[in-house]
């Protein structure tokens, strides 16, 4: 639902049905609520089964990727003959996107049993749930009820583990939380090898977001036909999505949807429309690594993973970012640029050098001494960043600025006009 | 590992961190990973609880408990922004001004908190000793703008307005 | 063809390679040099630098050809629009930090980021003047290293050659982003007895080494391949000289011995090559004196000394000696009851942990071997005692010599030492750089090294003086050449048996009809 607001008619309320409840966080509290009774279903089953059912209702990964879950599973090696490894990610980074925090924060349980049947349906013994380390409060709570259901001993087998990021977008690449698991500088790494075959620890290894594991017990126990009956886009994108509205709506918060819902009345029915007086801008879809859509694009927009790429941009994570006219596009974007200059691990040398010049051109454009061949400089730098890179923080710091000045050359040549006052700070 | 490494003469005698229960604390962690170097973030972590910040022979340290080379520690510990390399004020105040928290005022409240706590600047400790604030990226609260993290408390949804009221809620 | 070879093109080249080859060795193959930074043959791969980025036919986006296998049918284009301009930009994005310092670096002109720019760089920058360069000032490393941050381009070969090579991971990279930089503990200091390496993996000027600081400029350098004389490993190196003065020491790849590594005690083991104070004529005594004369006044003396000799002859040599000489200075004494020794001096052994069978060994000498093989003993001791009552002593080229004998000394060696004051003859020798020879590692390997600069004075090769003397003194065949001389050893000793100077090339070959592995 739209927590912190109640939920609106016009959501189909699966995954968060329980926001808001402080009881939900207890071991006991969830299982009044029909918890665990998925995981108990999946202890009796084959993984292999699992996996098919998973396949089936056409799950794609919640983190950004959206890569269908059931097929990724099914890469690990079907014969045991290393340990496997389940790694959840909880390092939850991607500007505009808080819904695994809400996940985490009131329905703990949700999560540690649907990492119990991944890790079963991958044959892992092990799951490291890799948190960020900015996640104070939702930790405490995952260790809190991570505790009572260890003592409750419903995991069998499988050992689930809490593991603290400190301070790192980058680790939210599976790789690059790979390797921060193992003690290591949280650096991607190159595929191939893919994790399947060689992940943490040099072991078969699946990576999973979230909201994609708190889909799998209900999933287990309505069956894969009901959650892709959910959808309005099935079968390409089945079940619902918490989108994590942000940014300049009435009502900001989380609310879920299902699947090839409209982004236009997610935001003026759902959300309760643009502040008093404002009208719509830019809004960017899927966290701020995907292009930004324009007013017409935005209002057009189904939400789901086609329909998104039918506008120009991306689903992502879902995290939708909001902007009213009152914006300053190009603040904005000089802003994001910093974001991804900061987070890059340093390793190729066109992110490593490539976003912090980025980030220097609009400041500079921004103090009034940009210059016009500045446009093109930024468009060619941005191609330069684009799929030549280990992985794709390069190619995500593009996506704001090409876009941007697609959609909103005016204001960038606003600026290179010195028609606007130069701004530093909004 | 072969590195030893050599204090410079006339500094006091180093007090370990990793004794008692903070050494007990590491040794139930240990048995979670299949390599001594996984346990590395998590060790980081025991220090900067215990000491408030890392400092280059508490890496040592680190380095010698898990079998890695000081080098190596500091290399991890530099790429993590939420380990400090030097002492904080008491109170250490994150601030995110990424773009979905811009546009809702974020840098407003980190000049409200600048004044309110004394520090003046953004990364300085102020004169009292109390207080450090900084500006960080996104910190996965955006439909709560502005959210900020005061040591380990996550408080959401502050305006310049509340940042008074908050500082005074810290000692 | 091999089962598991692949066949694959490249720019239009067609190359048969195994499989699992990369494509930038594939690329070597045919003729193409794919450029790169962090790539080394030696280290694992990283994939860090983009800078060898190729276009694949039928894959959606470049690939890095250090971390792509050869596939059958592959055609790879490295020259293509696309390709060229991705590494452009690679090249754009080092040069935006990198300080313009080429007239004050030591890396210029055998720096890859010059060579790489001249050849596909932009011709200008859009970077400078409107945004200022990162700086950070220099730091020392270590004994002999130096870390010039601003010049540095991240690509890790440094880090990963300590951790992965040397197993002392005491180099990092700290920090994220563009503020990254390669770090040291503090408390840490670059003193592996292999650290050296780190400066000749830099691609650029940003690793340097504070003996060759500002000594000369690489265009200036002449190369020679030659061994390393530290010890008995007998690493390949190139010993760099400017006006005929050795510089410069570097490891010169052999897969089979040191593969691309020097160490420190090597690298630094060049000075004594360039001793002003040598003995520069042939001396001869006469009226109680030293005196100097010319070669064929002091062959002549000594040849008739030589025919004349019999009874005990002692050899007393130097294990820094080539093996043809140490053959034909046992040649010279066959006719005689001669026994020869050699001392080594001894020093602590220091492995490449992460190279198998490589270290700096405890025998500081580049031809023990070589000396054993031919019959000289270790036992020293009695060597000194048999030469009191020797009618013959001929040392060569051992420095620390404190003889004395009833008989006749001849001293044949590139300096005079106190000890040989007393000497009948004193025949000047070049040194080690400055002839041509052999010297067989502990392995058994016999390596050939070349010759650096010319010797000083009238001094001469060793195996010419010996030659020249088996000639006067009428004592067998003596040999015109370096590869004569060699020929003749191989001819002559089983243990040689099969190999020739041909043979051996610059890689060297091992004995008993080891396969030549190439350099």
């Amino acid at each position: 639902m739209g927590y912190p607001h109640k939920p609106h008619p016009q959501e189909t309320v699966v995954l968060s049905k329980h926001f808001g409840e402080v009881e939900a966080r207890s071991y006991k509290g969830w299982v009044k609520r029909g918890g665990y009774e998925a995981l108990k279903q999946a202890l009796t089953m084959e993984p292999a089964k699992i996996t098919d059912v998973v396949k089936e209702s056409g799950l794609r990964g919640r983190g950004g990727a959206g890569f269908p879950t059931g097929l990724k599973w099914s890469f690990m090696p079907k014969e045991k003959k290393k340990p496997h490894y389940l790694c959840v990610n909880a390092d939850e980074s991607e500007p505009g996107t808080f819904k695994d925090r809400e996940i985490m924060r009131w329905t703990p349980h949700a999560l540690l049993e649907g990492t119990a049947i991944a890790a079963h349906a991958i044959q892992a013994e092990v799951a490291y749930v890799y948190i960020r380390g900015e996640f104070t409060e939702p930790c405490a709570i995952m260790e809190q009820a991570l505790g009572e259901a260890n003592a409750a001993g419903v995991f069998g087998k499988i050992k689930i583990y809490l593991h603290r990021g400190a301070g790192a977008y980058i680790c939210g690449e599976e790789t690059a939380l790979m390797n921060s698991i193992e003690g290591k500088r949280g650096n991607p790494r190159i595929k191939p090898p893919f994790p399947a075959a060689f992940g943490v620890f040099g072991m078969p290894t699946t990576i999973n977001n979230v909201e994609t594991l708190v889909a799998v017990p209900h999933i287990l126990r309505n069956g894969a036909a009901w959650y892709k009956g959910l959808s309005l886009s099935s079968p390409k994108s089945t079940g619902t999505k918490l989108f994590s509205v942000c940014g300049h709506v009435q009502r900001p918060g989380n609310y879920e949807v299902t699947m090839g819902f409209p982004l236009k009345d997610l935001l003026y029915e759902l959300c309760g429309g643009m502040p008093s007086g404002r009208t719509l801008k830019a809004c960017i879809p899927g966290g701020s690594s995907v292009p930004i859509l324009n007013r017409e694009e935005t209002e057009r927009c189904l939400l789901d993973y086609e329909g998104v790429v039918e506008q120009g941009s991306m689903l992502g994570s879902g995290g939708v970012i909001v902007f009213d006219d009152s914006v300053d596009m190009v603040y904005q974007i000089m802003r994001l640029a910093r974001f991804y200059a900061h987070e890059s691990c340093a390793q190729c040398t066109q992110c490593r050098e490539g976003t912090a010049w980025t980030t220097r051109i609009l400041e500079r454009m921004l103090a009034g001494q940009g210059k016009p061949a500045d446009l093109d400089l930024l468009l060619d730098l941005s191609e330069n960043m684009t799929g030549k890179t280990i992985c794709v923080l390069s190619d995500s710091c593009a996506a704001p600025v090409v876009s941007g000045i697609k959609k909103f050359r005016n204001e960038f040549e606003a600026y290179l006009a010195g028609k606007k006052h130069p701004v530093l700070a909004a | 590992m072969s590195v030893t490494a050599h204090p410079a003469p006339g500094i006091e005698e180093y007090q370990p961190v990793f004794t008692g229960k903070t050494l007990d604390q590491l040794n139930g962690i240990l048995p979670r990973y299949p390599t001594k170097q996984a346990a590395l973030l998590p060790a980081l972590w025991l220090v900067q609880q215990a000491r408030g910040w890392i400092s280059d022979r508490n890496m040592t340290e680190v380095a010698e408990v898990l079998g890695l080379t000081p080098a190596y520690v500091k290399g991890v510990v530099t790429f993590y922004t939420m380990y400090h390399q030097h002492p904080v004020g008491k109170h250490f105040v994150q601030v995110c001004t990424t773009s979905p928290c811009n546009v809702c005022g974020a840098e407003a409240v980190v000049r409200a908190l600048l004044d309110a706590t004394g520090a003046g600047e953004l990364g300085a400790t102020s004169p009292d000793g109390k207080w450090t604030v900084i500006e960080v990226e996104c910190l996965g609260a955006c439909g709560f703008a502005t959210p900020l993290l005061i040591d380990d408390d996550f408080i959401e949804s502050v305006t310049p307005e509340k940042v008074a009221a908050l500082v005074k809620r810290y000692k | 063809m091999p089962d598991d070879a692949v066949q694959l093109t490249i720019d239009g080249v067609a190359v048969s390679v195994p499989k699992g080859t990369l494509v930038i060795e594939a690329a070597k193959q045919a003729g193409v040099l794919v450029p790169h930074y962090c790539y080394h043959p030696g280290l694992s791969v990283a994939g860090v630098c983009r800078m060898c980025l190729v276009e694949i036919e039928k894959q959606p986006k470049l690939a890095i050809a250090c971390a792509t296998q050869a596939a059958e049918g592959m055609v790879v284009k490295t020259q293509s629009e696309p390709a060229k301009r991705a590494r452009t930009s690679v090249l754009e994005f080092l040069l935006i930090n990198h300080p313009l310092d080429c007239p004050i670096c030591d890396q210029a002109g055998e720096c890859e980021l010059q060579d790489f720019t001249f050849q596909e760089g932009r011709p200008a920058t859009r970077y400078s003047p409107d945004y200022a360069k990162r700086f950070n000032p220099v730091e020392d490393f270590g004994p002999d290293v130096l870390y010039v941050p601003n010049r540095c381009i991240l690509c890790t070969r440094c880090v990963r050659f300590m951790e992965e090579v040397a197993k002392e991971p005491v180099l990092n990279v700290s920090e994220r982003g563009d503020r990254a930089y390669i770090g040291i503990h503090a408390e840490a200091r670059l003193d592996h007895p292999w650290a050296g390496n780190v400066v000749d993996l830099c691609p650029v000027g940003s690793l340097l080494s504070k003996d060759f600081l500002h000594k000369a400029r690489a265009w200036e350098l002449d190369k020679t391949a030659a061994v390393c004389t530290g010890c008995s490993q007998g690493c390949n190196v190139t010993l760099d000289t400017r006006e005929n003065v050795v510089v410069r020491v570097r490891p010169r790849p052999n897969l089979a011995v040191n593969r691309y590594f020097i160490c420190d005690h090597g690298r630094m083991n060049y000075r004594w090559m360039n001793r002003g104070d040598r003995v520069e004529a042939p001396l001869m005594r006469r009226d109680g004196e030293l005196r100097a004369t010319d070669w064929d006044e002091a062959l002549d003396r000594v040849g008739t000394l030589l025919r004349g000799a019999s009874g005990r002859a002692v050899a007393l040599v130097s294990p820094r000696v080539s093996t043809e000489a140490l053959f034909l200075a046992r040649e010279l004494l066959s006719g005689l009851d001669w026994m020869g020794a050699f001392q080594v001096v001894m020093g602590e052994e220091a492995p490449l942990a992460g190279i198998p069978n490589l270290a700096l060994r405890a025998e500081r000498a580049p031809n023990a071997m070589g000396a054993e093989l031919l019959g000289y003993r270790r036992d020293y001791a009695a060597a000194l005692a048999a030469a009191e009552s020797a009618a013959l002593v001929l040392v060569l080229d051992e420095p620390e010599v404190a003889v004395r004998t009833a008989g006749a000394l001849l001293y044949i060696g590139t300096v005079l030492p106190e000890g040989a004051r007393g000497a009948e003859a004193v025949l000047p020798i070049a040194n080690v750089a400055e002839e041509e020879g052999t010297f067989v590692n502990r392995d058994g390997r016999v390596q050939r090294y070349l010759q650096a600069k010319p010797p000083p004075g009238m001094a001469r090769p060793a195996w010419w003086v010996l030659s020249e003397l088996l000639a006067t003194a009428q004592r067998g065949d003596h040999p015109a050449t370096p590869a004569d001389a060699f020929d003749l050893l191989a001819a002559t000793v089983p243990a040689f048996a099969g190999l020739s100077y041909a043979s051996l090339g610059l890689g060297g070959q091992g004995l008993n009809r080891e396969v030549r592995v190439p350099a």
